[in-house]
């Protein structure tokens, strides 16, 4: 109990989270990077055709885990927020601002593989579907998170506060444009074209557990990446701090 | 008691600088020129798009007002006066909204006929269009107080702005110009109404205090 608190305690201070952390990015990014090999190899080469789509189907090996982290990204951010916003946490901060570019990375990667999976597939690069449409508005979302933070670069802390204020208005917002665009479009042209038929379509072991890997390996690469950033961040912000300076004098 | 006095004077400032009020409708009759010239002059052309274009006229002409609903207030400091004042900043901020609504929401609901018989829309579906538009331009500036208040010291905030409050917007125009769509279908708006009312009473509860809450970042 008492390790769990310290722990805690730690990881909401800039220097020790930064020394703590700086322990993690190496097998974090070993895993991301064994992990992405191996889901890629067996979902490219491995995974049965779908008896429907073919072979065109294995983008969705990159396309199904960038979308969930796109969301989950911005979940993440959304909290990161509250707790930026709420209690002023530097490293909230850090760790909102880092998350932000790989979200809409992510977001910008799965609008990119759903392009080129429909075009095989509908015949189309884009259609205003319910989905789609939702995921555009969340790389607006990202976008104007960033944009605020980058508007008041001469004062990173006000910065960070007023993106962790537009975070958790996305936060609040998400649910109702999504509704919203389900709606919208399920008035304008009926049940949206659905090949999968949501996950439960998948049942065969072969096809999921590539996808699942994948999955782990956008999380990994995800908490690899931000850390990175997040450490960096706090360097750059907290540069006139002593303990910038002794790291940089140890290294 | 306040509030009064701050909605007064907001309406008063606007009103001496008449270009406030009429510069959105200049710029919807100018753009909604530019349809016909686009898209051929033909009546049934314009009328299937119609609902959308005025809906969406309406909604950015009142976008490119939104950038100084605290700019002045802001740089000749009587935004720091109201927050000392001990008058509460969400209450301030709703009668900046109030006050933006009435110099720039309400022109553009009497204007929107106008709009709308230039795009052949047809008539049963004024009433609707009214309506709707009545319930969304307090939306507009009540949203618009939040990205405004977020971008109120910077430059050249304004495509910032648009990028802060387009999601935002995204559901209310979705509503909005669906319910002037379901009339021209023939079909009952009432759904759409009621969501969209439902997106009017959130935003005037939540939107005060997200940006009072920006406000008082941005004076710090």
């Amino acid at each position: 109990m008492n390790k769990i608190v310290k722990f805690y305690h730690e990881m909401g201070s800039p220097p020790s989270f930064y020394r703590i952390t700086g322990y993690w990015l190496k097998p974090l990014f070993i895993l991301a990077l064994v992990l992405t090999i191996y889901g890629l190899i067996d979902g490219l080469f491995f995974a049965p055709p779908d008896y429907q789509q073919g072979d065109s189907y294995r983008i969705m090996f990159v396309h199904v885990p960038a979308a969930w982290m796109s969301m989950f990204i911005y979940f993440v951010i959304g909290v990161c927020g509250i707790i930026a916003f709420v209690w002023r946490m530097k490293v909230a901060e850090a760790v909102m601002m880092a998350s932000a570019p790989i979200g809409a990375l992510f977001t910008a990667l799965t609008l990119l593989t759903g392009m080129l999976w429909g075009k095989p597939m509908w015949g189309t690069y884009w259609d205003w579907d319910a989905r789609m449409t939702s995921e555009l508005i969340l790389l607006f979302l990202y976008i104007g998170v960033m944009g605020i933070y980058s508007a008041y670069d001469d004062d990173p802390r006000k910065a960070a506060r007023l993106a962790a204020l537009v975070a958790i208005i996305g936060l609040i917002n998400l649910p109702i444009i999504r509704y919203s665009v389900e709606w919208w479009t399920s008035i304008h042209q009926g049940a949206s074209i659905s090949l999968m038929g949501g996950n439960s379509g998948i049942k065969d072991w072969s096809m999921l557990r590539p996808l699942l890997v994948m999955a782990l390996a956008t999380k990994f690469y995800y908490l690899y990446s931000m850390l990175h950033r997040a450490r960096t961040y706090l360097l750059r912000t907290e540069q006139n701090k002593s303990w910038v300076t002794k790291q940089i004098i140890e290294n | 008691m306040r509030f009064w006095i701050l909605l007064q004077r907001d309406v008063l400032v606007a009103w001496r600088k008449k270009s406030n009020i009429y510069q959105p409708l200049v710029f919807q009759l100018l753009i909604v020129t530019m349809f016909p010239l686009g898209l051929g002059a033909g009546a049934q052309t314009l009328q299937k798009i119609a609902p959308a274009v005025v809906w969406i006229l309406a909604l950015i002409s009142t976008l490119i007002t939104l950038e100084n609903i605290f700019k002045d207030d802001y740089e000749d400091g009587s935004l720091a006066l109201y927050a000392l004042s001990g008058l509460s900043l969400p209450l301030a901020v709703l009668a900046k909204a109030a006050a933006h609504w009435i110099t720039t929401g309400l022109p553009v609901i009497l204007f929107a006929p106008v709009i709308a018989v230039l795009l052949h829309l047809p008539a049963y579906a004024y009433g609707v269009l009214m309506l709707s538009l009545l319930i969304a331009t307090p939306i507009f500036s009540l949203l618009g107080t939040v990205g405004s208040a977020l971008i109120m010291n910077l430059k050249n905030g304004g495509m910032l702005l648009s990028v802060l409050i387009m999601p935002l917007l995204a559901p209310v125009l979705i509503f909005g110009a669906g319910a002037v769509l379901e009339t021209t279908l023939g079909n009952t708006p009432t759904g759409h109404l009621s969501l969209l009312a439902g997106c009017f009473v959130l935003s005037l509860t939540l939107a005060p205090i997200a940006a009072a809450a920006a406000i008082k970042v941005n004076l710090e």
